[in-house]
Protein backbone atom coordinates (compact mmCIF):
# COMPACT_ATOMS: atom_id res chain seq x y z
CA UNK A 1 0.00 0.00 0.00
CA UNK A 2 1.81 3.22 -0.83
CA UNK A 3 0.56 6.85 0.60
CA UNK A 4 2.16 10.19 -0.57
CA UNK A 5 3.12 13.01 1.87
CA UNK A 6 4.67 16.25 1.45
CA UNK A 7 8.25 16.10 1.00
CA UNK A 8 9.09 19.67 1.93
CA UNK A 9 7.38 19.77 5.04
CA UNK A 10 9.43 19.77 8.33
CA UNK A 11 7.13 16.40 9.03
CA UNK A 12 6.10 13.31 7.80
CA UNK A 13 1.91 14.18 7.82
CA UNK A 14 -0.33 11.98 6.92
CA UNK A 15 -4.33 11.31 7.53
CA UNK A 16 -5.79 9.20 9.99
CA UNK A 17 -9.37 8.79 10.30
CA UNK A 18 -10.41 8.47 14.65
CA UNK A 19 -13.80 6.56 15.43
CA UNK A 20 -15.87 7.29 18.81
CA UNK A 21 -19.43 6.58 20.03
CA UNK A 22 -20.20 10.72 18.73
CA UNK A 23 -19.04 9.89 14.50
CA UNK A 24 -15.61 10.01 13.04
CA UNK A 25 -12.46 12.75 12.96
CA UNK A 26 -10.34 12.88 9.99
CA UNK A 27 -7.15 14.37 11.07
CA UNK A 28 -3.39 15.39 10.41
CA UNK A 29 -0.90 13.66 11.90
CA UNK A 30 2.98 13.31 12.17
CA UNK A 31 4.40 10.19 11.52
CA UNK A 32 7.32 9.67 14.46
CA UNK A 33 9.56 6.62 14.37
CA UNK A 34 10.86 8.25 17.40
CA UNK A 35 7.50 7.40 19.72
CA UNK A 36 6.96 4.34 21.12
CA UNK A 37 3.12 5.63 21.38
CA UNK A 38 0.62 7.17 19.10
CA UNK A 39 -0.66 10.32 20.70
CA UNK A 40 -3.91 12.20 19.73
CA UNK A 41 -4.75 15.85 21.04
CA UNK A 42 -7.40 15.83 23.68
CA UNK A 43 -10.00 18.10 22.09
CA UNK A 44 -10.42 15.39 18.97
CA UNK A 45 -10.69 12.34 21.59
CA UNK A 46 -13.15 14.70 23.53
CA UNK A 47 -15.35 15.81 20.76
CA UNK A 48 -15.87 11.90 19.70
CA UNK A 49 -17.75 11.47 22.66
CA UNK A 50 -14.93 9.81 24.85
CA UNK A 51 -13.83 10.82 27.97
CA UNK A 52 -11.07 10.66 30.51
CA UNK A 53 -13.81 8.06 31.74
CA UNK A 54 -12.83 5.73 29.48
CA UNK A 55 -9.48 5.69 30.32
CA UNK A 56 -7.00 3.17 31.30
CA UNK A 57 -4.19 4.63 32.98
CA UNK A 58 -2.94 7.38 33.82
CA UNK A 59 0.16 8.75 31.61
CA UNK A 60 2.83 11.48 31.70
CA UNK A 61 4.66 13.56 28.83
CA UNK A 62 7.79 16.10 29.28
CA UNK A 63 7.75 19.34 27.10
CA UNK A 64 9.86 21.58 27.10
CA UNK A 65 7.83 23.65 29.11
CA UNK A 66 7.57 21.46 31.97
CA UNK A 67 5.17 18.36 32.45
CA UNK A 68 1.82 17.49 31.38
CA UNK A 69 -0.68 14.43 32.45
CA UNK A 70 -2.82 12.64 29.81
CA UNK A 71 -4.14 9.23 29.74
CA UNK A 72 -4.46 6.14 27.39
CA UNK A 73 -7.41 5.06 25.70
CA UNK A 74 -8.94 2.65 23.57
CA UNK A 75 -10.34 4.07 20.78
CA UNK A 76 -13.16 1.97 18.44
CA UNK A 77 -11.86 2.30 15.28
CA UNK A 78 -8.81 3.55 13.48
CA UNK A 79 -7.41 4.30 10.08
CA UNK A 80 -4.28 5.49 8.78
CA UNK A 81 -1.82 4.91 6.08
CA UNK A 82 -4.68 2.83 3.99
CA UNK A 83 -4.75 -0.14 7.32
CA UNK A 84 -7.88 -0.04 9.77
CA UNK A 85 -7.28 -1.58 12.96
CA UNK A 86 -9.85 -1.79 15.91
CA UNK A 87 -9.82 -1.32 19.58
CA UNK A 88 -6.60 0.49 19.22
CA UNK A 89 -4.86 2.28 22.64
CA UNK A 90 -3.55 5.58 22.28
CA UNK A 91 -2.11 8.41 24.73
CA UNK A 92 -4.75 11.03 25.20
CA UNK A 93 -2.79 14.88 25.78
CA UNK A 94 -3.39 18.31 25.20
CA UNK A 95 -1.23 18.90 22.66
CA UNK A 96 -0.41 22.98 21.98
CA UNK A 97 -2.39 24.69 19.37
CA UNK A 98 0.54 26.43 17.46
CA UNK A 99 2.09 22.91 15.63
CA UNK A 100 -0.89 22.15 13.63
CA UNK A 101 -1.17 18.82 13.59
CA UNK A 102 -3.50 16.47 16.06
CA UNK A 103 -0.99 14.14 17.58
CA UNK A 104 1.39 11.36 16.59
CA UNK A 105 1.53 7.93 14.82
CA UNK A 106 4.11 6.37 16.71
CA UNK A 107 5.40 2.63 16.96
CA UNK A 108 2.16 0.73 18.70
CA UNK A 109 0.75 1.52 15.04
CA UNK A 110 3.30 0.90 12.56
CA UNK A 111 5.39 -2.30 14.31
CA UNK A 112 2.07 -4.04 12.72
CA UNK A 113 4.00 -3.29 9.27
CA UNK A 114 6.84 -3.36 7.28
CA UNK A 115 7.18 0.14 6.14
CA UNK A 116 9.25 1.49 3.97
CA UNK A 117 9.84 5.56 3.60
CA UNK A 118 11.20 6.91 0.79
CA UNK A 119 11.51 10.40 1.66
CA UNK A 120 12.97 12.16 -1.72
CA UNK A 121 10.25 10.56 -3.77
CA UNK A 122 7.32 11.29 -0.94
CA UNK A 123 6.41 7.80 -0.43
CA UNK A 124 5.60 5.74 2.16
CA UNK A 125 5.05 1.84 1.56
CA UNK A 126 3.07 0.09 4.07
CA UNK A 127 2.66 -4.24 4.21
CA UNK A 128 0.82 -5.74 6.76
CA UNK A 129 3.48 -8.39 8.45
CA UNK A 130 2.37 -12.04 7.68
CA UNK A 131 0.66 -13.63 10.92
CA UNK B 1 -13.79 50.18 19.51
CA UNK B 2 -14.42 46.06 17.91
CA UNK B 3 -15.00 43.89 20.55
CA UNK B 4 -12.92 40.54 20.21
CA UNK B 5 -15.20 37.58 20.62
CA UNK B 6 -15.24 33.87 20.21
CA UNK B 7 -18.23 32.54 18.72
CA UNK B 8 -19.47 28.36 19.38
CA UNK B 9 -22.07 29.63 16.45
CA UNK B 10 -21.91 27.11 13.89
CA UNK B 11 -22.15 28.67 10.44
CA UNK B 12 -21.58 26.67 7.03
CA UNK B 13 -19.33 28.10 4.21
CA UNK B 14 -20.08 27.52 0.64
CA UNK B 15 -18.08 24.31 -0.90
CA UNK B 16 -14.36 25.75 -0.66
CA UNK B 17 -11.16 24.31 -1.71
CA UNK B 18 -8.17 24.07 0.17
CA UNK B 19 -6.79 27.43 -0.95
CA UNK B 20 -9.57 29.54 -0.70
CA UNK B 21 -9.75 27.96 3.27
CA UNK B 22 -6.83 28.50 3.78
CA UNK B 23 -6.46 32.03 2.33
CA UNK B 24 -9.58 32.97 4.06
CA UNK B 25 -8.74 31.73 7.80
CA UNK B 26 -5.18 31.90 7.81
CA UNK B 27 -2.85 30.70 10.32
CA UNK B 28 -6.36 28.59 11.99
CA UNK B 29 -7.85 25.88 13.48
CA UNK B 30 -11.12 24.85 11.14
CA UNK B 31 -13.51 22.42 10.89
CA UNK B 32 -14.78 20.66 7.55
CA UNK B 33 -17.97 18.99 6.95
CA UNK B 34 -19.33 17.70 3.48
CA UNK B 35 -15.61 16.86 2.20
CA UNK B 36 -15.21 15.63 -1.56
CA UNK B 37 -12.15 13.60 -0.45
CA UNK B 38 -9.48 12.64 -4.06
CA UNK B 39 -8.48 9.91 -2.37
CA UNK B 40 -10.36 8.60 1.05
CA UNK B 41 -6.78 7.42 2.64
CA UNK B 42 -4.78 10.96 1.77
CA UNK B 43 -5.01 14.55 2.78
CA UNK B 44 -6.23 15.75 -0.41
CA UNK B 45 -9.78 16.62 -1.16
CA UNK B 46 -11.34 18.56 -3.89
CA UNK B 47 -13.82 21.00 -1.66
CA UNK B 48 -15.37 21.15 1.73
CA UNK B 49 -17.55 23.27 3.39
CA UNK B 50 -16.13 25.09 6.43
CA UNK B 51 -18.84 24.53 9.90
CA UNK B 52 -15.74 26.15 12.56
CA UNK B 53 -13.13 27.70 12.96
CA UNK B 54 -10.68 29.51 15.62
CA UNK B 55 -7.23 30.04 17.10
CA UNK B 56 -7.45 27.24 19.32
CA UNK B 57 -7.68 23.34 18.32
CA UNK B 58 -10.74 23.39 20.44
CA UNK B 59 -13.10 26.64 18.73
CA UNK B 60 -13.94 25.27 15.67
CA UNK B 61 -14.80 21.58 17.58
CA UNK B 62 -17.35 23.67 19.49
CA UNK B 63 -18.97 25.69 16.79
CA UNK B 64 -19.42 22.43 14.31
CA UNK B 65 -20.80 20.39 17.35
CA UNK B 66 -23.84 21.26 16.77
CA UNK B 67 -23.79 19.20 13.18
CA UNK B 68 -22.77 16.42 14.90
CA UNK B 69 -26.13 14.67 14.68
CA UNK B 70 -25.94 15.34 10.80
CA UNK B 71 -22.75 14.68 9.51
CA UNK B 72 -20.84 11.07 10.40
CA UNK B 73 -17.72 12.65 9.37
CA UNK B 74 -16.54 16.31 10.66
CA UNK B 75 -12.88 16.93 9.76
CA UNK B 76 -10.04 18.62 11.84
CA UNK B 77 -7.24 20.91 10.01
CA UNK B 78 -5.18 23.69 10.53
CA UNK B 79 -4.10 25.83 7.60
CA UNK B 80 -1.02 27.33 8.45
CA UNK B 81 2.53 26.11 8.62
CA UNK B 82 3.07 22.65 10.48
CA UNK B 83 5.99 23.28 13.12
CA UNK B 84 8.35 20.52 14.86
CA UNK B 85 7.16 19.92 18.49
CA UNK B 86 10.03 19.89 20.92
CA UNK B 87 9.40 17.04 23.49
CA UNK B 88 10.36 13.72 24.63
CA UNK B 89 8.31 11.11 26.42
CA UNK B 90 8.02 9.46 29.55
CA UNK B 91 6.44 5.72 29.51
CA UNK B 92 3.53 5.87 32.09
Amino acid sequence: MVTRFDRESDLIIIKASIWGPGGMTPASLALDTGSAHTVIAASIIDDLGYSPRHGEAITTVRTAVGKEQGYVLRISRFRTLRFTVSDFPVHVFDLPDGFGIDGLVGLSFLRQFNVELRLAEGRLLVDRIAA
Amino acid sequence: MAEEHTTTESVLSEPLTWQEICARYPDEWVALVEIDWVDEDDLDFRSARVAGHGKTRREPLDQARPLREHYDEIGHFFTGPIRVPLRTYMMP
